[in-house]
């Protein structure tokens, strides 16, 4: 989400702190911020909110934070009370579902709607949505400073018998841009008598506002939350109303938001009000009230946090705190967030603030029964006795795209990887696919193994086994090493087996190894270059492999061997025949570096 | 295929010198060796069976390939010069665990000297482990944070954070308290798989249950973890972050080791690095699990692996990590 400095301003006249610090502190209280920047000469933010925290995709509820974190005055814009206009007619709204919470609406006549001013367009456009005409850019300014969504119907279009209803029988809907929409009959519309007009979290196509639009109803709503979301993952539609309704907003908040859009559709705008304000609220809000221990926070951070600090917090959050007959916090409407103790306790942490916490005093070591699986020693020891043979351990995909047996396997519903559908029933189709790609770098042979998991359905139930799989490039090796580790493989094939661990005896604990041997990206194939080097005499092999891997350097050597030592008779010299592999290197540099390591130049 | 395949490895691995080696070679590979007249043969198969046919002949040619390619005879071993009896030379071939395996011991390690446990748990879980227990009920928006991949919707799926082995880890034990467990393990969503993202990673969890269990516990005992991993000059600050299973929340950020938290394209220029998330255990976590909250308290705390074992490893694409390019040098440690 985008935050303009001077925009939060309007909230708090009082906030001077310096952008970096906001940065920081608004990440600190929970609400994590990227960055800031100029644009247009406005500071702007940007920020990831809570999923919890639907009140904060608003200026207003980031403002509410701020004001309680920094001790400043919240202003709240609109300075009218209750619009007094019962002398006027009632809006004929009909609303036919309880998925609705509450929807105000009013009736505007005689309205100048025009292009949007500079600082309005700048505003929409920061906030990365398209200007569209004034009276739609300041329905969605209201949305953006409040966090709830609203709409304006151009009267001419859609009439003024609204009806807030689950889908009756419409099939199609034309969304604001024109995208056309697949219905089903669990969406929550409203529509008039004859007509699909908007979805709840997106206008319609049908009734929008244009430059020449004179009268408008305006209306601002909350909805059960999951409906939105149900709805919007139906239609694969994401839109800013949707983010926001299918979180718990607040509908008292609706009123002044409300006012706020009224105010300056006819400021802006001009135009009168010609209608009742409808509100539609069958289910109030009730304050919750939590009790609680002004010891908790202390109790929970682990440090000292004063009682004061923690009634000073509530009282700027806006709860309600009762001390008789014992303490209990009636969070504000706006906070649906807090509904036990621990969320009041983490209110008053955050505010104290986590820096205050100590960062040396880690858990101290206790002796407590060991539940670790045998499994996990099993497979410790496994590959510890595997990497002493000298086996690489790999990890390959546990999704793969093809199954051994159609009658076991398990299939993914909904993998959006094509190559990645079916659970593996063997590692051995993944370790010869990791074979294929050895060559293909041309990799010196080798030998790996892997420990994973392999899965099957019998019946209803899912069965996953503990598998170990290895290849060696000599099949006799492998053979030979299978019976050092005691091990009876369920497939052979050829120069790779399979074990299931699970029926294996287990070791009663084990402490594996820890070491960091590093791993390499190869990004191109292995260079395997021949150098003969005649010398007087017999060399340690050992030493001589150590001084050309010295020459080398190990930045670019994958493998140094020596292939062949030859005596030659006349001469009483010999001479050795090294083999030098490179990598991630091109033919040409590996080249150079082999002829000069060798003195072949 | 599997007796052609069969014949000539057995053939392959029986001989000691180089001139053997290569007329196997030619009869197998040349212009007109076996396999050249076999793909010719493609065309007398039954058209619904030439597919199979064609795939079987290409993975045996490929297998038979490696077979040759790796056996290693010295050019000399047939000269009539004198030879040296002396074994071909390299230093012995070393054995390596995964880097994910490496990092994964150290931190076991570390919390084994506290006094926990490593846990496991299965992979194919039920949407009421990896969700309902953890506080994210149907419908709850904290679902949309992970892209789930389901074996049988909505039921059955592949575990989605290493939190699902809490879930599972609580109920076994909320009748062995106090409790300390650590979990390393693979996790699933549904991404499409590119440089920067795959459908599976790793992640790496620890879970305490006791009495008076603390945020002090909690952010000391991470802070000992990230100095473990990263070395002491690592400096990590703890905040207010929103996770479903825990309250309070806490994130730890690392200050980004690029730019040293001045902001790079690597932290998306916050100069600071999100290492995951942690907290206090929500009450209803432990009370689904039949464990009172009024009595015990804990923690938990979990994070990624995988990018901090590519940036160790220098990697650079998140799908070496489980791919056919990553490989270990054969001498050295």
């Amino acid at each position: 989400m985008k935050l303009i400095y001077s925009h939060l301003q309007k909230f708090l006249p009082d906030l001077k702190v310096d952008p970096q610090q906001l940065r920081d502190d608004l990440t600190m209280i929970g609400h994590f911020t990227n960055y800031f920047e100029e644009i247009d000469h406005q500071i702007v933010f940007d920020l990831d909110i809570k999923v919890n925290r639907g009140d904060c995709l608003g200026y207003y509820g980031l403002a509410r934070d701020l004001a309680v974190l920094y001790h400043l005055p919240l202003n709240d814009l609109t300075a009218t009370g209750k619009l007094n206009l019962q002398s006027l007619p009632a809006l004929p709204i009909t609303i036919t579902t309880d998925k609705v919470k509450r929807v105000m609406a009013v009736k505007i006549s005689r309205i100048h709607n025009q292009i949007s001013p500079p600082w309005l367009q700048t505003f929409i456009k920061l906030h990365g949505t398209n200007p569209v005409n004034l009276a739609v850019d300041l329905t969605n300014y209201i949305m953006f400073m409040y966090g709830i969504p609203n709409h304006a119907f151009d009267i001419r279009k859609s009439g003024q018998n609204l009806i807030w209803e689950i889908n009756p029988k419409y099939t199609e809907f034309t969304s604001l841009d024109g995208s056309h929409l697949k219905l089903d009959s669990h969406i929550l519309m409203i529509n008039n008598p004859s007509h699909a007009l908007s979805l709840s979290f997106w206008g319609g196509e049908a009734c929008a506002i244009d430059l020449d639009t004179d009268e408008i109803i305006l209306e601002m709503a909350i909805y059960d939350p999951a409906t939105v979301r149900q709805n919007s993952r139906f239609l694969k539609s994401t839109t800013e109303a949707g983010t926001r309704l299918e979180k718990n907003l607040d509908p008292d908040t609706i009123p002044q938001a409300f006012t706020d859009l009224i105010n300056l559709i006819l400021e802006h705008c001009r135009g009168q009000i010609s209608s009742q304000v409808f509100d539609y609220y069958p289910q109030k809000n009730k304050p919750k009230k939590i009790k609680f221990d002004l010891n908790q926070p202390s109790q929970i951070s682990g440090i000292n946090i004063p009682s004061d600090f923690a009634l000073d917090v509530f009282a700027r959050l806006g709860c309600l705190i009762d001390t008789h007959p014992s303490l209990s916090i009636a969070p504000p409407s706006i906070r649906p967030d807090i509904s036990i103790s621990a969320d009041l306790v983490e209110e008053i942490v955050r505010f104290f603030g986590y820096q205050h916490i100590p960062l040396d005093q880690p858990l101290t070591p206790k002796q407590l029964p060991d539940i670790t699986p045998a499994q996990v020693y099993l497979s410790e020891k496994l590959k510890d006795n595997l990497i002493n043979l000298g086996y690489d351990e790999i990890l390959t995909w546990p999704l793969t795209d093809t199954f051994l047996d159609e009658n076991t396997v398990v299939k993914t519903q909904n993998s959006i990887n094509t190559e990645a559908v079916y659970l593996r029933q063997s590692l051995i189709p993944s370790l010869k696919h990791q074979l294929d790609q050895y060559q293909r770098f041309k990799l010196p042979p080798t030998q790996f193994f892997e420990i994973g998991k392999t899965f099957f359905k019998k019946g209803n139930h899912y069965i996953e086994k503990n598998t170990l799989a290895l290849y060696h490039f000599n099949p006799d090796q492998l053979t030979t090493d299978l019976k050092k580790l005691h091990l009876q493989p369920q497939i052979i094939d050829h120069n790779f087996a399979e074990i299931t661990l699970d029926n294996l005896e287990t070791p009663p604990q084990y402490q594996p190894q820890v070491n960091s041997h590093p791993a390499y990206e190869l990004n191109r194939q292995i260079i395997t270059l021949d150098a003969n080097i005649n010398l007087n005499s017999r060399q340690n092999p050992k030493k001589l492999i150590e001084k050309y891997v010295q020459k080398i350097g190990l930045e670019n050597l994958w493998q140094l061997t020596i292939t062949d030592i030859y005596q030659d008779k006349t001469t009483q010299t010999y001479r050795y025949t090294f083999q030098a592999s490179y990598f991630n290197l091109d033919d040409k540099t590996a080249k150079n570096i082999h002829l000069k390591a060798f003195g072949l130049k | 295929m599997a007796s052609i395949k069969q014949k000539y490895s057995q053939q392959i691995f029986n001989l000691d010198n180089s001139q053997d080696l290569e007329k196997i070679r030619i009869e197998l590979f040349g212009r007109h060796g076996l396999f050249n007249q076999l793909f010719t043969k493609i065309k007398d198969i039954p058209s619904d069976q030439r597919k199979q046919y064609g795939a079987n002949l290409n993975q045996t040619k490929s297998e038979l390939e490696t077979i040759l390619n790796q056996k290693n005879i010295s050019p000399h071993q047939t000269s009539t010069a004198t030879k040296i009896n002396l074994p071909l030379f390299a230093l012995p071939k070393i054995g390596h665990l995964h880097p994910i395996t490496q990092t994964e011991r150290q931190l076991n390690a570390l919390f084994k000297s506290l006094g926990f446990s490593v846990y496991t748990s299965p992979e194919i879980v039920t949407d009421e482990y990896n969700f309902t227990r953890l506080n994210v009920p149907t419908n709850h928006p904290a679902r949309d944070m992970q892209d789930s991949i389901y074996i049988k919707e909505p039921e059955y799926l592949l575990r989605t954070q290493t939190s699902t082995i809490e879930a599972y880890l609580l109920q076994a034990q909320s009748q062995q308290l106090p409790l300390r467990a650590a979990f390393p393990g693979a996790v699933f969503r549904n991404e499409k798989v590119n440089r920067s993202n795959h459908f599976v990673f790793h992640q790496y969890q620890a879970v305490v249950v006791d009495k008076n269990i603390t945020m002090k516990d909690l952010i000391g005992t991470m802070e000992l973890m990230f100095r473990t991993l990263y070395g002491p000059s690592a400096i990590v600050r703890y905040r207010c972050k929103y996770y479903p299973e825990v309250e309070p929340g806490v994130g730890p950020d690392m200050q980004c080791f690029s730019c040293q938290g001045k902001g790079c394209p690597l932290c998306k220029y916050a100069g600071w690095i999100e290492m995951g998330g942690s907290g206090m255990i929500h009450p209803q976590v432990l009370k689904k699990a039949g464990i009172d909250p009024k009595i015990w308290s804990g923690f938990a705390f979990g994070m990624g692996l995988d990018r901090w074992t590519m940036a160790q490893n220098k990697i650079s694409d998140i799908r070496t990590l489980m791919g056919g390019n990553l490989a270990y040098k054969p001498n050295q440690p």
